[in-house]
């Protein structure tokens, strides 16, 4: 059992607080009519499957909020949480390790 | 040999049903959170897990955009918030039924909450709360005292909590 | 007094004999013994047979690591234990005990034939030996095997004892308390962290127990002990015995199973058996020391012949001899020590055999003061004996030549084939191991966790590096946590220190084909079995594993990994950090399913959550269903009626009169707040915006694929505020999903959501006199504008409500809710106003039905994740001019509007008899096998027509209507005509009253 830091809790806690939400930084497009039928497939069903750091929401149920996280899915460990709506962060070699 | 003394105070725990209390679920952006709280005439904490009582209602910050109030049956806060809906939108709906109060207290009910809280409950302050689990069930916890807690449970959930904590006041009671 | 008990000796309660039973006979043991030590004390070495061969076993060990020693206990009437370890199990008084693996009994056993045709069970004897016929598989061999197999026997009855679990968070959490852990938690304990020590044993001191001649500080072991134990208390250290640490998962999550009641003459009332702990530590200590090892040679399993190590605790822990003149066998300097304590204890050592042609001079001093001959440079070629062992051959080795043995008698072999870190936690966590040429072993490299390793479980040896060592890194483990302490210092005298050399199978003079040179003991694998396996193609350890067998018995390798590595990396020409070890795996020992499962069995096996009407439903005699997490009322029989009779009659009475029925579980959503309509909007395929407060629409919720995902009746209260219904199952979903998008995607809307599911009460009234009945109950409606499809905020039999006219019957219809601690006052008020119209209280299987007949949908019955709304005829509740909802995009994804999607439709057949749901739908009954299946029934019910009905998805459904589709059945071909999903009043006449 993992434990999670929640960026709204400002607090690190067991996984049985939380639930997977897939992978993140997938934005609905604005006007998805604009889209053709390949833009919008991909954006239905292609994801990235990482192997390695993985960058993925989480809900908490603690505070109700959907945030982000960069975990190593070989190790199963995080390297980082973030707020929703904050922007990809790089992967740093410090976070790597 | 050595008698190895059993290192778990054995010392009962109480379990009550606490009356109902107007409950309220009161959602409004940070940006307003100031105006409601004058409206209400209450604090409403920032932090999460942070409880501020002001005359026998209280709010507890359950997100960054999420406040539990309680108080007593019979208070009016839809009043008061209607008047300030227009300049700071909102939602407050009466959830007063949604769940059951229990008290939990005495001091072994750091055991007892241990058996089904994963969250470390021991190391929460006095005075604060938090929307964790018990067992496969949300509930909310406040601390009110060292050992003296509140527990919200949704009411359907109610008989399975119960039928838990039964369970674990019976070995809390064995003495193992 | 029993013959091997040494009077007043080891740390068992002499004052105090324990009753217990083996295989009927009755013993006696003491206070503090486990059942191997006081069969020991009675002279019994024979405590089981091997799972192959069924040759004689005695225990190798004293702890529980045993291999050989399984036996069946029982506690009484349900507490039947099979494989426990007789090195484990405490006594305790009228325990019963027997062995296993044995007929008719276990010094005359007729499966021991196995043992004699040793020759035909080589490795992989099951993978040759039963390849054809083909047919034999089935019929013949896999039955006898499997009679055959098995090890113990399982209980039948339920087990009556409960188990408890508990989180736990500590600072600094350290798995085992031997002299290296009980440093660690003195060294940790400092600066106020929260420490636990544990150990599974059922006394703390570790090997200190077995050696109370070392002194500490100047004092004698168990008095440094005690002392420890008393100061680690005293700083609140939490000290737990018979707690095994099973399994070390990610970010020191550590399991800890606790044995609280099996050692108890009679457990407190109410006390559970075990307890399972998930312990949360910011740093651990994994001080678990080492285990010993066996030597490989011919007849290394008979009776009589266990480790040295497991000698000297039985002897100082327990005050029992295992015999009265013990050989000794070793590479190792520690058995010396053993054969030392037992010659000064009235033992008669017969020889100590060491392989090493030189030893230290102060153990050859040793063993010369106590007059006991050494035999340097020698190997044992094999021992004698049936039941017991009675004499071992002892001959000497120079280089690969074995000389001339001679026959050495004794009635016991004490061996060491030296030490092994016990690594299995570290382990766990895929710590990397380094191999350690010099102590020809694995030790613990990289770590993978905020852990320390301390003591003989990193290779360490002596008493006083192994404290220094545990103080250091319980010092380390605190400063781990940003606090700071001083390294304890510690004083040894009379240490026992150590060192050794590892071996493969030792030489021998005899024939090595025929050698039974066993290494795991309790699997039956021998050093040959391993050989062959290499000579045979297997070159991964893993494969040798699994061919063999080796490692794979409840020790789990405990006892066999490394001396089958060391053989098999021989036989390969590799060294052995090239060839490797096999995976330790959680749990560390055998753990019971009972602490696993913890609460979640009984009642709290499954969350059931119920309704404020469930104490109803129950004392008037509803038969119940699961439904998602609820319990709901099925149908109410009455006396004499089965479901189908009880069903009809629900049914008819709803449609002739009144029903009544607890819709509580439905979902509920409050939307609120300025942009609540923008919101529904984009939610819902229908379109919301010219919906009136005070009215109410059907509404249909689309993932993005475009598949149904939920439905429910929606209501707008206020211009601000909508009522949302969802189905029982949908709930959590739903508001989850809807929250996702206003967080993620839409931040920027003024609207929230509440879930109300369980502040409401909903009481469902249906029937031709549902207004009938409900008006003067009502207040604050005006009927004149209260068509169906409405809603107001009212009161009901004077509670304040929110009432809905709504049909899921094709009936007049209405949802009442009210605050939930008013749910069951309503029930019983509409109950007794419906007395006139011979009120009907319906379950979940009328309201299927009814919905049915009106060709409504459930959602997740009739639609499975990849139903669009037009494949289930809902295209009416998609708002077309809308210009984006969730899932629109998807309706023209080509293989959306292609033909040939599965279609719902109605199904009649031809005879009149009932369908089966999930039955498959074909074209054509007599195509060749395998069939095109078209589609398969979603809803079937005996109908209140007289005839059954049936929904279906069918390929292009919609085209076929009126044509004839068959559905194959075991009893024979259904034929169906297709028809509309509307069964029942297509008009909706009866909706308007």
């Amino acid at each position: 059992m993992l434990l999670i830091h929640c960026p709204y809790c400002e607090d690190t806690l067991p996984e049985l607080e939380f639930t997977y939400a897939g992978e993140a930084h997938i934005a609905r497009p604005a006007d998805p009519s604009a889209l053709s039928d390949e833009e919008w497939r991909d954006f239905l069903f292609i994801r990235t499957n990482a192997r390695g750091p993985h960058y993925e929401r989480w809900r908490h149920i603690g505070c109700g909020r959907f945030f982000n996280a960069l975990r190593d899915t070989v190790s199963d460990r995080f390297l980082m949480t973030y707020k929703a709506g904050e922007a990809r962060p790089t992967l740093t070699n410090e976070a790597a390790e | 040999m050595t008698n190895q003394k059993h290192q778990f105070d054995a010392s009962p725990v109480v379990v009550e049903d606490l009356a109902p209390a107007l409950r309220l679920s009161l959602r409004v952006k940070p940006a307003h959170r100031a105006t409601l709280g004058q409206a209400l005439g209450l604090d409403l904490p920032a932090r999460v897990g942070a409880c501020k009582v002001a005359g026998g209602t209280e709010a507890l910050c359950l997100g960054p955009d999420e406040w539990l109030i309680t108080a007593p049956e019979g208070t009016d806060l839809a009043t008061p918030a209607r008047a300030v809906y227009a300049t700071a939108p909102h939602s407050l709906v009466d959830i007063s039924d949604r769940e059951i109060t229990l008290r939990l207290s005495g001091p072994a009910v750091l055991d007892l909450l241990a058996a089904c809280c994963p969250r470390n409950v021991a190391a929460m302050p006095v005075g604060s709360a938090a929307r964790t689990v018990f067992d496969s069930a949300t509930v909310i916890l406040w601390r009110d005292g060292p050992t003296d807690f509140r527990m919200d449970i949704w009411r359907s959930f109610v008989p399975h909590v119960r039928s838990l904590l039964s369970q674990v006041q019976g070995e809390i009671a064995a003495g193992l | 007094m029993s013959r091997f008990r040494i009077p007043g000796k080891g740390r068992v309660d002499h004052s105090a004999p324990v009753s217990f039973t083996f295989d009927g006979k009755t013993y006696r043991g003491l206070r503090g013994d486990t059942v191997a030590s006081a069969l020991l004390a009675n002279g019994v070495h024979l405590m089981g047979r091997s799972f192959k061969y069924h040759r004689p076993r005695g225990p190798v060990t004293a702890g529980s690591e045993e291999p050989n020693a399984l036996i069946g206990t029982s506690r009484g009437a349900g507490r039947f234990e099979p494989n426990t370890r007789a090195t484990v199990q405490e006594l305790r008084a009228g325990l019963v005990t027997e062995s296993q693996n044995k007929w008719p009994s276990l010094s005359f056993d007729i499966g021991a034939v196995n043992d004699r045709a040793y020759m035909l069970f080589s490795a992989g004897f099951y993978y040759k030996t039963f390849m054809w016929p083909k047919s034999f598989w089935d019929k013949v061999y896999e039955p006898v095997i499997r009679g055959a197999a098995g090890l113990g026997k399982s209980p039948t009855e339920v087990d009556p004892d409960h188990y408890a679990s508990r989180y736990l968070h500590t600072d600094v959490l350290i798995v085992g308390a031997g002299p290296a852990g009980i440093a660690a938690a003195l060294a940790a304990a400092q600066s106020g962290a929260d420490v636990t020590l544990v150990d599974e044993n059922a006394e703390m001191g570790g090997s200190l127990l077995s050696d109370p001649a070392v002194q500490i500080d100047g004092k004698p072991a168990w008095d440094w002990v005690d002392a420890q134990l008393g100061r680690l208390r005293a700083a609140g250290v939490r000290l737990m015995t018979r707690t095994t640490a099973i399994g070390y998962y990610h970010q020191n999550m550590v399991g800890l199973c606790q044995r609280l009641t099996d050692h108890l003459d009679n457990p407190p009332k109410g006390a559970p058996r075990e307890r399972m702990w998930r312990v949360r530590a910011g740093q651990v200590v994994l001080a678990q020391g080492a285990l010993e090892k066996p030597l490989v040679f011919d007849g290394n399993d008979r009776p009589g012949v266990m480790l040295a190590g497991a000698a000297q605790t039985y002897l100082h822990r327990y005050g029992v001899k295992v015999g009265d003149s013990p050989a000794v066998l070793t590479s190792h300097d520690s058995a010396w020590y053993a054969a030392f304590d037992l010659a000064d204890n009235g033992a008669r050592v017969a020889a100590i055999i060491d392989t090493r042609d030189v030893v230290r001079p102060d153990l050859l001093d040793g063993a010369r003061k106590r007059g006991i001959e050494v035999l340097a440079g020698h190997t044992v070629t094999t021992t004698r004996g049936r039941l017991r062992v009675k004499s071992v051959r002892a001959a000497p080795v120079r280089g690969t030549h074995v000389g001339r043995g001679r026959d050495i008698p004794c009635d016991c072999l004490l061996m060491s084939g030296g030490w092994t870190p016990s690594l299995h936690l570290f382990s766990h966590t895929k710590g990397s191991l380094a191999w350690d040429a010099d102590g020809n072993t694995f030790l613990p490299d990289r770590k993978t966790e905020e852990c320390e390793i301390a003591g003989a479980g990193r290779g360490l040896w002596g008493y006083q590096a192994v404290l220094a060592d545990g103080a250091a890194a319980g010092l380390r483990a605190l400063q781990g946590l940003g606090r700071a302490g001083h390294e304890g210092r510690f004083t040894v005298a009379n240490d026992r220190p150590g060192t050794g050399v590892s071996h493969t199978e030792l030489p021998t003079d005899g024939n090595a084909g025929k050698a039974r040179a066993f290494i795991d003991f309790q699997n039956d694998v021998t050093a040959k079995d391993i050989r062959l396996a290499v000579r045979e193609g297997m070159r991964s350890i893993e494969h040798v594993k699994r061919y063999t067998t080796n490692g794979m018995a409840t020790d789990q390798g405990k006892m066999s990994n490394i001396n089958g590595l060391m053989i098999a990396a021989d036989a390969l020409g590799k060294a052995p950090p090239q060839v490797g070890l096999t995976t330790f795996r959680p749990p560390y020992t055998p753990t019971s399913f009972g602490a696993f499962c913890g609460y979640l069995r009984g009642e709290t096996f499954q969350l059931t959550r119920k309704t404020p009407i469930d104490s109803w439903a129950e004392a008037n005699g509803a038969v119940f269903e699961p439904v998602a997490q609820w319990r709901r009322a099925w149908y109410f029989p009455k006396p004499g009626e089965d479901m189908h009779a009880a069903v009809l009659r629900e049914c008819k009475a709803t449609r002739a009169s009144l029903g009544i029925f607890d819709a509580s579980t439905l979902g509920k959503i409050e939307v609120a707040g300025p942009d609540a309509v923008e919101f529904m909007n984009r939610m819902y395929t229908n379109p919301w915006t010219k919906l009136a407060p005070g009215r109410c629409r059907y509404g249909l919720l689309l993932g993005e694929d475009g598949f149904i995902r939920d439905d429910g009746v929606i209501g707008r209260l206020s211009p601000d505020l909508f009522h949302v219904t969802t189905t029982t199952g949908g709930a959590a979903r739903v508001l989850t999903m809807m929250e996702d998008y206003l967080q993620t995607e839409w931040p920027d809307l003024d609207v929230w959501l509440t879930s109300t599911t369980e502040q409401w009460a909903t009481v469902a009234l249906n029937g031709p006199n549902a207004l009938a009945m409900l008006k003067p109950l009502v207040q604050g409606v005006d009927w004149d504008d209260f068509p169906h499809m409405s809603c107001a905020e009212c009161t009901v039999a004077g509670l304040p409500a929110r009432l809905f006219r709504l049909s899921f019957t094709g009936e007049i219809g209405f949802e009442v809710n009210v605050p939930a601690r008013h749910g069951l006052a309503l029930w019983t008020a509409l109950m007794e106003a419906g007395k006139p119209y011979d009120i009907c209280p319906y379950g979940t299987e009328t309201m299927h039905v009814l919905r049915a007949e009106k060709g409504y949908i459930i959602v997740g019955q009739d639609t499975d994740g990849t139903v669009t709304p037009a494949d289930a005829g809902l295209d009416w509740a998609v708002g077309k001019a809308k210009k984006d909802f969730v899932g629109k995009r998807s309706l023209s994804r080509p293989d959306i509007t292609a033909k040939g999607r599965k279609q719902l439709v109605g199904l009649l057949t031809e005879d009149g008899s009932p369908l089966q749901e999930g039955a498959q739908i074909v074209l054509d009954p007599n195509q060749p096998k395998p069939m095109k299946m078209v589609g398969h029934v979603t809803s079937s019910y005996q109908s209140t027509m007289g005839h059954p009905i049936a929904m279906a998805v069918i390929e292009g459904g919609f085209d076929k209507m009126g044509e004839t589709v068959f559905i194959p059945m075991p009893d024979g071909v259904r034929k169906a005509r297709v028809t509309s999903t509307v069964f029942y009043d297509p008009d909706n006449t009866r909706l308007k009253a």
